[in-house]
């Protein structure tokens, strides 16, 4: 479903954000992207997302180049920020039928989805309201749910959790596993790494822009938690697990 | 004061660099932005000085140089009334980082002096670009004595006092007023435009018949004396060295100013408070849910950002209103009464299209449509759309926003019974300009864009952007004109301004799909 392929990516000045990252995430995968702050997870993320421009290597979504046919690309993914800055002037039901209107979903199903999942994370009640009334969480569940009333193939997240309450958190949860047994592949970061270890089945550590450990969890952690094997490869620098460069 | 200081040092600094798009990415245009800065500076203040000085060469011919301080200090004092109406919220009201700066270890009353001082160093700013060249140009023409320009300097520090004072009341009380309702955005932008509104009308009615530019002035003088006092103390203290109204002047400013700060002191947390509550009702409930195509539900996002923010409606959507008064009132006026010896295919004829495109000059959306988006641009550059597609709404809001002036081009050409063939033409030249303010506001602000800023009034009133687009199209204004005045044939002359304007119009186009879509992509 994801393909990066050598890509890097670097900032004016000469900062190399991400170097020659390569990997993998197929159809049905929960793949957990790890990393200390400015390792290069968001620059990833967002260059998976088409919000990014990059010079160097492919990302490839459903078999199509990200930077040959991002519209086509964009069709097929759903990408939640770190910080939702939504329209702070739109209500959060305009929000959700604009989403709507882009992705062409059809009106009974847009609003059969956005009820399903605004009752989901008890959204329903407040999408009336302008956005800029509401807290970071409620826009953190906005956002999730404007994500996934286009049944996206791809689901690409920056720090989903942060900012859920525990049920929310609970919930997202279920949905993500629900969507990857229907096919979908999940692309998240996150700095909670229990979260990680349990939600993912596929697990990717990157150290100053570079891949150092990538495969199946079990075989990333090996013997040890998440937590050890993390603390472990961002002080020592080796690589583990199948690592392409 | 130190801690004042500091504030105020910081937020003038982080207004400075969002106007010049400092510590965005495009590090190196910096230069180029702070000369632009100093250019528009140095243009204003030539602008003034000129204006200043063949006004007060022909106010001399009458024995009338006198006036020239007095109105150039009350049309300073609007334009500062005016500044602060627009910046009140967002500057001491309702700041974005209100949060930030009320939890700092300062006293409430140092915060309030810092953001009464910033906009008080905003509208100097102003002040000094218009007093100043006229103090120069009135010193050539006068030779005044030293106690003049003493005056005069001292003077100009003091002026933006008392009109800051009337408009911080103004546009507190209606941005309070209008926060109880519903769409306190759009009512608080039809209270602004009748206030403007009003102050335009109000003195037309007054004026008196006069044919010397002299007597006109006179009377005008006569009547901002009325209105506004202030002006005539000022005018007192500067020309005719009169130390009772310079004390008044300043004295009584400087109190003012204070007390103003006290009594602001005093409610800025409770005001600040209601300002920023935002309603929320929670009880709805799922209804039937309108679809629309990808590009009409990007255009109704569009058009609902632009109304949403009143400076952004104010400052590009002024010279519509006025056209859309004039289309609705022309149908119920005599034409013949009003134009008298007027002939309608000479002169009428001419300046019609002038006014419209000077109003259709100062009505550019675009060229804040890009920078507008700010934090929220992940959400259009995630979206499966192309880029074009995202400029065609924004091209298409702007259209919009300008369709008043293609309405008087077509309500003026009948009402004044201009011949079928020049009014098609002053109509094709309009839906022309249109097109073209639209498509250079973009291309302009994919060049010069500003996301990381927190104040929209910076991006729509102060940015590079901004100043580039409104004087470009005024300069094509003009270049309409001198084209008239060179070929003096009406019909050739506004032909040839259409051919000129579709060039362009062509050359934009090509420029955005390719460039503007690579510039778009890399923001």
């Amino acid at each position: 479903m994801l393909r990066i392929v050598n890509f890097s990516k670097s900032y004016k000045g000469g900062k190399i954000a991400v170097d020659r990252l390569n990997l993998e995430v197929d159809g049905g995968d929960i793949f957990g992207f790890i990393g200390h702050n400015g390792a290069g997870k968001t620059t990833t993320i967002r260059a998976i997302a088409g919000v990014l421009d990059f010079d160097e290597g492919d990302i490839l979504i459903d078999g199509v180049s990200v930077k040959k046919d991002p519209v086509r690309c964009k069709k097929v993914t759903a990408y939640i920020p770190d910080n939702p800055d939504l329209y702070d002037h739109l209500t959060g039901i305009a929000y959700l039928n604009f989403i709507g209107d882009i992705y062409e979903i059809d009106r009974t199903e847009r609003r059969q989805l956005i009820e399903k999942y605004a009752d989901a994370f008890e959204l329903t009640a407040d999408l009336g309201d302008r956005i800029a009334s509401y807290s970071h969480g409620m826009k953190q569940k906005l956002a999730i749910i404007s994500a996934l009333i286009h049944k996206p193939k791809l689901l690409v997240l920056d720090e989903p959790f942060v900012g859920l309450d525990p049920k929310a958190a609970h919930t997202l949860k279920t949905i993500m596993a629900d969507l990857c047994r229907n096919g979908s592949a999940i692309f998240f970061s996150t700095h909670v790494l229990e979260v990680a270890e349990k939600l993912c089945n596929k697990i990717g550590i990157i150290k100053n822009g570079k891949l150092v450990a990538f495969g199946p969890t079990g075989e990333v952690t090996g013997d040890s938690s998440l937590e050890d094997v993390f603390m472990e490869l961002v002080e020592s620098g080796h690589k583990k697990g199948t690592v392409q460069t | 004061m130190k801690k004042v200081m500091r504030l105020l040092n910081v937020q003038l600094w982080a207004m400075l660099m969002e106007m010049l798009s400092i510590g965005d990415f495009r590090k190196k245009r910096t230069k180029v932005l702070q000369a632009g800065l100093v250019l528009f500076v140095i243009v204003l203040s030539s602008v003034s000085f000129a204006y200043a000085y063949f006004l007060g060469k022909s106010l001399k011919a009458y024995n009338s140089t006198e006036t020239l301080p007095f109105l150039f200090m009350a049309v300073t004092s609007i334009v500062v009334l005016f500044t602060t109406m627009y910046m009140i919220k967002g500057t001491v009201f309702g700041f974005r980082d209100y949060d930030l700066v009320m939890s700092l270890p300062v006293s409430t009353g140092k915060i309030v002096a810092s953001r009464l001082m910033l906009l008080y160093f905003i509208n100097l700013f102003f002040v000094l670009i218009i007093m100043v060249p006229m103090t120069a140009a009135y010193g050539i023409l006068v030779k005044p004595g030293f106690i003049f320009y003493l005056f005069g300097i001292l003077t100009v520090f003091f002026i933006p006092f008392i009109p800051i004072i009337i408009a911080s009341i103004v546009g507190t009380v209606l941005a309070f007023v209008s926060m109880r309702f519903r769409y306190s955005n759009i009512l608080y932008m039809v209270f602004i435009f009748m206030i403007i509104l009003a102050w335009i009308v109000v003195p037309f009615f007054l004026q008196g018949s006069g044919e010397a530019l002299a007597v006109i002035s006179k009377v005008i003088t006569g009547k901002i004396k009325k209105i506004y006092f202030w002006a005539d103390l000022y005018t007192r203290a500067v020309t005719q060295a009169d130390i009772a109204a310079l004390l008044i002047f300043t004295v009584v400013s400087v109190l003012a100013f204070l007390l103003y700060s006290w009594v602001v002191g005093k409610i800025f947390i409770k005001i600040n408070t209601q300002i920023m509550t935002i309603r929320h009702k929670t009880d709805y409930k799922m209804e039937e849910l309108k679809s629309s195509s990808p590009l009409m539900a990007l255009y109704k996002r569009d058009i609902k950002r632009y109304f949403a923010s009143p400076v952004y409606v104010l400052n590009t959507g002024f010279g519509m209103v006025i056209l859309l008064i004039l289309t609705v009132a022309l149908p119920f006026i005599n034409i013949n009464e009003l134009l008298g010896e007027i002939p309608v295919t000479g002169t009428m004829q001419e300046v019609i299209p002038l006014i419209i495109m000077f109003c259709m000059a100062t009505s550019c959306t675009t060229m804040a449509s890009v920078s507008i988006e700010g934090k929220n641009l992940w959400i259009i550059k995630s979206l499966p759309v192309s880029t074009y597609t995202i400029f065609a709404s924004k091209i298409l809001v702007n259209l919009t926003v300008l369709i008043p002036a293609v309405l008087a081009s077509i309500v003026i050409g009948i009402s004044f019974k201009f011949p079928l063939i020049n009014g098609l033409l002053i109509l094709i030249s309009v839906i022309s300009f249109a097109v073209f303010i639209s498509l250079f506001g973009l291309a302009v602000n994919l060049n010069f864009p500003n996301l990381t800023w927190s104040n929209e009034t910076v991006i729509i009133k102060q940015s590079m952007a901004s100043m580039i687009s409104v004087f470009f199209c005024l300069g094509l204004v003009a270049a309409q004109f001198g084209l008239l005045k060179a070929i003096k044939n009406f019909c050739l002359s506004i032909l040839i301004f259409i051919c000129l304007v579709w060039l362009f119009n062509f050359i934009l186009y090509k420029r955005l799909k390719t460039t503007g879509t690579r510039q778009f992509e890399k923001l």
